[in-house]
């Protein structure tokens, strides 16, 4: 879902805000549309290996041979063994609330966590510790990508976003128009 | 003069051997044409959807950030080839120079259009072009025109890439070349499509292209590809590109 940001332009509609809004268009909708399913802050934390995780919506990839990781947006990340390319092999899952992207060099992974730049140690893959939390380094999208309609405005003071909801919404304030 | 000393600097950098490297690669591993990391020597670059992020990494295990470059929004995706920052965004291919690499300067900006369109558009660069796939989804009226396309840029000159050809396809993602093949998943079709590009001024739709479900992403290593679908991911072997055959998969 993430894969393509592709979502790019995302109005705003607040109520305080008329004079930005189309001059038809009413200020709060409601209908059908996409509502946050939050993980709050304290989960963000929750970082651990996992045993093998269904693959749901994949992500980035990357590939450090023998090993294979492959994104599971939001969630975490998924490990292989690629040593034999007829029978790679589930290693373990990386689980990692909220994530949408990472890098790796040396045994050293680097991923967001809603607005921090996390640092994993993977030297022991099936171990892997935090090592640090730079804290408000990213934007996260606050809204939902790949979607054109009306949703529930984030509220971050709720936590991070950990996906989208389809639900009927009263008097939403805002939308995606692109 | 400052512009002369950057076009000297450019003749030296294009005097470098070319490498037939593909993507984000350095000694640690290599990533797909999807990201919005990417780790280069002692730094990493990080993409927002308006800014550069430049962390130094020489303490790995604390990212400091050294450099913020403010953007127009819609980046999305980030790789680096021959010591160059390419960025695909909605609308527009960037260059960035890292001669400095705590401090990417900008190099060029090809406007892509409007900015009604949409993209997804990562971008892999062999030699002296780029290959860009996009995705337009044009609304205008309530009418939703889909248009997309593999884009190739002449980046001879970085400070002013040229657009050269683009070839229509359905819903193209991450791509990536083996040789003068460039391979290119299509989530419209549910193929690979497999691009001969020994002339990037007029790409040729092969006949090897092959059949995969929902292809997102791709990274090719030598004799083999592995390619990220939704739910899974596959191995290829690529060796002889004429006779793409699967290895083994991983998913539902």
């Amino acid at each position: 879902m993430n894969l393509c940001h592709s979502l790019r332009y995302c109005f705003v509609f607040f109520l305080f805000a008329f004079l930005l809004a189309c001059e038809k268009e009413p200020l709060l909708h409601s209908g059908m549309g996409k509502k946050p399913i939050y993980i709050p802050h304290n989960e963000l934390n929750d970082i651990a290996n996992l045993p093998q995780q269904e693959v749901i919506s994949t992500g980035t990839i990357f590939l450090r041979e023998p090993h294979f990781f492959m994104l599971e947006d939001r969630r975490g990340i998924h490990v292989y063994d690629v040593s034999d390319p007829n029978f790679p092999t589930y290693l373990t899952f990386l689980k990692i609330p909220a994530i949408t992207d990472f890098s790796i060099s040396g045994n050293r992974l680097y991923a967001d966590s809603w607005r921090d730049l996390l640092t994993l140690d993977i030297t022991d893959l099936f171990d892997i510790k935090v090592i640090s939390r730079n804290e408000n380094q990213l934007n996260p999208i606050l809204f939902p990508e790949l979607y054109n309609g009306i949703f529930e405005c984030v509220d971050e003071s709720r936590g991070a976003i950990g996906g989208w909801e389809d639900v009927y919404l009263e008097e939403a304030a805002c939308q995606t128009n692109n | 003069m400052r512009n002369a000393l950057l076009v000297i600097l450019l003749i030296l950098i294009f005097s470098a051997c070319s490498k037939d490297q593909n993507m984000s690669l350095d000694n640690n591993g290599q990533s797909g044409s999807i990201t919005r990391f990417v780790v280069h020597n002692d730094y990493m670059y990080v993409l927002n959807l308006n800014e550069v992020k430049t962390f130094s990494l020489s303490d790995p295990d604390n990212p400091q950030l050294v450099n913020v470059l403010t953007t127009d929004f819609g980046l999305e995706t980030i790789i680096i080839y021959d010591e160059t920052i390419f960025i695909g965004s909605t609308n527009a291919l960037y260059i960035l120079g890292i001669d400095q690499p705590d401090s990417p300067v900008l190099l060029s900006k090809s406007d892509r259009g409007e900015i009604l369109l949409e993209g997804c558009d990562p971008v892999v660069v062999k030699d002296h072009f780029a290959y860009s796939t996009i995705k337009i989804i044009n609304n205008i009226c309530g009418i939703i025109n889909a248009v997309s396309a593999l884009v190739v840029y002449d980046i001879e000159d970085k400070l002013n890439p040229v657009f050269i050809s683009q070839y229509p396809m359905n819903q193209p993602n991450g791509l990536g070349y083996k040789g003068n093949y460039l391979l290119v998943c299509d989530g419209g079709n549910h193929l690979v499509e497999v691009f001969d590009i020994s002339n990037p001024h007029k790409v040729v739709l092969t006949d090897y292209s092959f059949g995969v479900s929902d292809p997102v992403d791709i990274i090719i290593k030598g004799e083999q590809a592995i390619i990220s679908s939704k739910k899974e991911f596959r191995l290829y072997d690529i060796s002889d590109i004429e006779n793409i055959r699967p290895l083994g998969v991983i998913g539902k």
